[in-house]
């Protein structure tokens, strides 16, 4: 029988990177077929590749849709062939009905009105068929997130769709939940809907899957059957690449504890339920702390959290150079030596239509004053200070931040953080989307940091770089602390089983 | 790198020549020194408001209840001398104090409640024009008790004399070229661009004949119109607030970027209330000024003076997401917008056609400044 979908020698360039390079896949009629791979390995461009949303002609190789040839130029195309992707961020509309939300855009008329009956009756039928039982005029909003996720899958359903594309699921859902979801899959593959899934949570891989495949690198690296596989065999395809960058991170000699964090819970809202839970941690002077885990696993959100710029604290203690410390806003954390580079340059370091100098003293502007005014040469004389000892590659200060290249706009991120003079630093990502020279000068600077006596905490989704840079590792599963490691016990399998939460603490 | 002169520095000036020229021509009064005195105070008037609709719309945010707040604080000083004898020191700065409190007030219910600002001060236009007509009994009250002067008609009335006119311009222009040659000199220091020697001359030149035209003319009425100084103290405070203090500062980096902005530690919530709160003070300058302009307060003083202190702010320039804008090209808006407004009164035209034509204009600024940052 010839594949329900089959993705032939696929290779997708985007500018300066090769995101999948001679993929090929295929899935099989009444098959569940798991996608694993590291953050960056090729899972989400594959995805958009089946989806439509990289059109034909963006890439190289074929697509075959039940052993014929296929293209598609939009998302339309691939909905038209029976192809639904069910993203994590979920596509409803909160303030329609259920039953809205399955017709929308193909609403059942009678003449120019919408046919009401015909609309609730069908959304009936449908939401029997994923078994979940609320009725059709019920507001999406007033749903969970695991049963609006089977409205999802109920609305693909209603567009006839033969192949559904989960990405990560179960992210956001409770362990019954999941059992629901999962269940469903099963009862679906049975009616002969095949099913590409894709997740970090190595359990639900295993119990739901027929077959894995292992992207890494943007390439296929195997794909194995199920039941003759081990976990351990996914998580060795996964991150199987050897260390050949060059790190220059130099020995250190810790001093006093500078950061510590204590049985640390905290949740995305007031009232909200806890999204980091009993997490604990120190970072001494000279250290480099890193921290890891997959996507979703709360990285950003701690360090945001304990910047003061997100969520709210439910219990635990933290200390900065030995005083309590529960900042409200950046501003108290940035006036007590700590400083934060968030992951995200565009969206919160960098005033893109501003000046350089504008970006690199803005967090320092308030003491650089004389009176009530702005001492603009101390000002200018910080701005160049920092211009020419990050080497940031511009005309002037005055350009504007919006016109440079990323590890350009990335210096002047870190600039404006080192200009407050912090004693902690945070790093959130920073090598991310910038070229490798620009990398091993952001490297040189942690060392920089370091030497000085400050503490520095890594946040990286690249294992290689983690362990390149760390004095110590912090693998985050789920808001948990799921393992810490020495710096002579990194093994990039350890690592991966801490971020899947399949990692013994008694081995520590 | 030299810093060149663009279109987009032109455009404001052509379009301003250009309507000028035409009620020249059309209604040849227009440039009568008397009438230019007239277009010199409702210059004064519309600007002041727009800069303080600047400070608001810098980081992003708007405000619709200006035009009933003026209405409402010109009131409150008319009733607070009429009826209830108040001396009009003591009555202007009442009526400055209640604008500062309330759009405070506003500022404080807009970022730590999270309604929007166009909603708290719709609302705010709707609640204020009816307080105004309260407090006024929707009667008409004049500045000043019968045929006499006081602090609060003066506003309006006041010349400085010709001689004492010539001084100020004076002292103004070499206050200008001294700063500017400072700055030119600090700039050049610190290694930044500088414009052309030709174009600095140039800038200044205009600037000085400018300035000398501006009092030859009012001269030949009564000299320079109190407003008109009013508005320059204005005009440089907030010039030196927006561009030379962390407030300023930030007021730009959180009508860029919000979120970076508090990421870096740019304290917002303050920011904005405080921007609201600045706002409120002129306000109340502007309120008093526009009232004793016309001698006493009435129901419809105040009408729409929201539309043009926003429209002023956008003909300039300014960008209404946010983070975008000046304070000389607001006062140029300002211009526009008061010489329209102006010209077409000489012209007798309609109320309905001043409405249509305002519009027009307005939508016409916005596109040209569309069309012309695309390039």
């Amino acid at each position: 029988m010839p594949a329900v979908l089959e993705a032939r020698s696929i290779t997708k360039r985007f500018p300066g990177v090769t995101a999948l390079r001679d993929v090929s896949f295929d899935l099989q009629p009444g098959e569940i077929h798991a996608l694993c791979g590291e953050n960056g390995a090729g899972k989400s461009t594959l995805i958009k590749l089946l989806s439509g949303l990289h059109p034909h002609g963006s890439y190289e190789g074929e697509l075959f849709l039940g052993g014929a040839p296929a293209e598609f130029h939009s998302v339309a195309d691939a909905q038209q062939a029976g192809l639904a992707v069910i993203y994590q961020e979920l596509a409803l509309v909160n303030e329609l009905t259920v039953g809205e939300n399955l017709f929308l855009g193909c609403e059942p008329r009678r003449g120019l009105l919408i046919d009401w009956d015909l609309l609730w009756r069908e959304s009936g039928a449908l939401l029997a068929r994923v078994g979940l039982d609320v009725a059709p005029d019920t507001p999406v909003s007033e749903l969970g997130v695991g049963s609006q996720q089977l409205v999802e899958i109920a609305k693909a359903l209603g567009k006839n769709a033969r192949v559904l594309i989960l990405d990560e699921p179960t992210a956001a859902l409770a362990e019954h939940e999941v059992e629901i979801l999962l269940n469903l899959l099963r009862d679906l593959r049975r009616r002969g809907i095949a099913c590409i899934y894709i997740s970090h949570k190595l359990d639900e891989v295993f119990a739901v899957a027929d077959r894995i495949t292992v992207l890494r690198d943007g390439a296929t690296i195997t794909t194995l059957p199920t039941p003759q596989t081990s976990r351990a065999d996914v998580i060795r395809a996964m991150v199987g690449r050897e260390i050949t960058e060059l790190f220059p991170r130099h020995a250190s000699h810790p001093g006093d504890v500078l950061f510590a964090v204590e049985n640390l819970s905290a949740s995305a809202t007031r009232g909200g339920s806890a999204r980091l839970h009993e997490i604990s941690f120190n970072v001494r002077a000279g250290e480099v702390l890193g921290i890891g885990g997959l996507m979703g696993a709360g990285r950003t959100e701690l360090l945001m959290h304990l910047f003061g710029a997100f969520g709210q604290r439910l219990a635990g203690n933290v200390q900065l150079c030995g005083r309590p410390f529960d900042p409200v806003t950046p501003v108290d954390a940035l006036a007590a030596g700590l400083a934060l580079v968030s992951e995200d340059r565009k969206r919160y370091g960098l005033v893109l239509a501003e000046s350089i100098g504008f970006n690199l003293s803005l967090s320092s502007i308030t003491r650089l004053r004389r009176g009530a005014l702005i001492d603009e040469e101390r000002e200018a004389h910080a701005n160049q200070g920092l211009f020419g000892s990050l080497r940031v590659k511009a005309p002037s200060l005055e350009t504007v931040v919006g016109t440079l290249s990323g590890g350009n706009q990335q210096k002047v991120v870190l600039g404006k953080a080192l200009m407050t003079e912090p004693c902690v630093v945070f790093l959130d990502e920073p090598t991310r989307g910038i070229d490798v020279g620009a990398k091993i000068e952001v490297y040189t600077l942690v060392n920089a940091l370091t030497a000085q006596g400050k503490a520095v905490v890594l946040v990286s989704s690249e294992l290689p770089e983690l362990m390149g840079m760390s004095d110590r590792i912090l693998m985050l599963h789920d808001g948990r602390v799921g393992g810490e490691f020495a710096r002579g016990n990194f093994t990039q399998e350890a690592l991966m089983h801490a971020a899947m939460g399949q990692y013994e603490m008694t081995n520590a | 790198m030299k810093s060149k002169l663009t279109l987009r520095d032109f455009s404001l000036l052509l379009s301003l020549l250009a309507i000028g020229g035409f009620f020249a021509i059309a209604a040849p009064q227009f440039l009568s020194a008397r009438n230019l005195s007239m277009l010199a105070v409702e210059l004064a008037i519309t600007a002041t408001l727009a800069l303080g609709m600047l400070l608001v719309i810098l980081p992003g945010h708007i405000d619709l209840s200006v035009g009933s707040g003026v209405g409402l604080m010109g009131g409150i000083a008319c009733v607070l001398i009429i009826n209830h004898g108040w001396p009009a020191w003591a009555a202007l700065a009442a009526s400055i104090v209640v604008a500062l409190v309330l759009w405070m007030a506003m500022g404080a219910l807009i970022v730590r409640q999270r309604i929007p600002a166009f909603i708290i001060t719709l609302g705010g236009l709707l609640v204020f024009k009816g307080v105004f007509w309260l407090v006024i009994r929707s009667h008409t009250i004049p500045v000043v008790p019968g045929g006499s002067t006081n602090l609060y008609s003066l506003l309006t009335t006041y010349y400085f004399p010709p001689l004492a006119s010539g001084v100020l311009v004076t002292l103004v222009f070499a206050g200008l070229l001294v700063l500017n040659l400072r700055a030119r000199r600090r700039r050049a220091s610190l290694g930044f661009a500088v414009d052309d020697r030709e174009v600095a001359f140039l800038k200044l030149f205009v600037t000085a004949q400018g300035l000398l035209l501006f009092v030859l003319t009012v001269n030949q009425f009564r000299g320079i119109p109190l407003p008109v100084v009013i508005l320059g103290v204005i005009a440089m405070v907030m010039q030196i607030i927006t561009r030379h203090t962390p407030f300023g500062r930030h007021l730009y980096a959180i009508g860029g970027n919000e979120e970076a902005a508090f990421v870096s530690g740019v304290p917002v919530q303050r920011t904005v209330i405080g921007a609201f709160t600045l706002l409120g003070g002129i306000v109340g300058i502007t309120g008093l000024m526009q009232t004793a302009y016309a001698g006493a307060t009435t129901t419809t003083v105040g009408d729409s003076m929201e539309l043009d202190a926003i429209a002023a702010c956008v003909i300039g320039g300014t960008s209404l997401r946010g983070g975008r804008g000046t304070v000389l090209g607001v006062i140029f808006g300002a211009l526009i917008m008061a010489s329209l407004l102006n010209g077409m009164t000489l012209l007798s035209v309609a109320p309905e056609m001043k409405f249509i034509v305002r519009g027009v204009v307005l939508t016409l600024a916005v596109w040209m400044d569309v069309k012309l940052a695309k390039r």
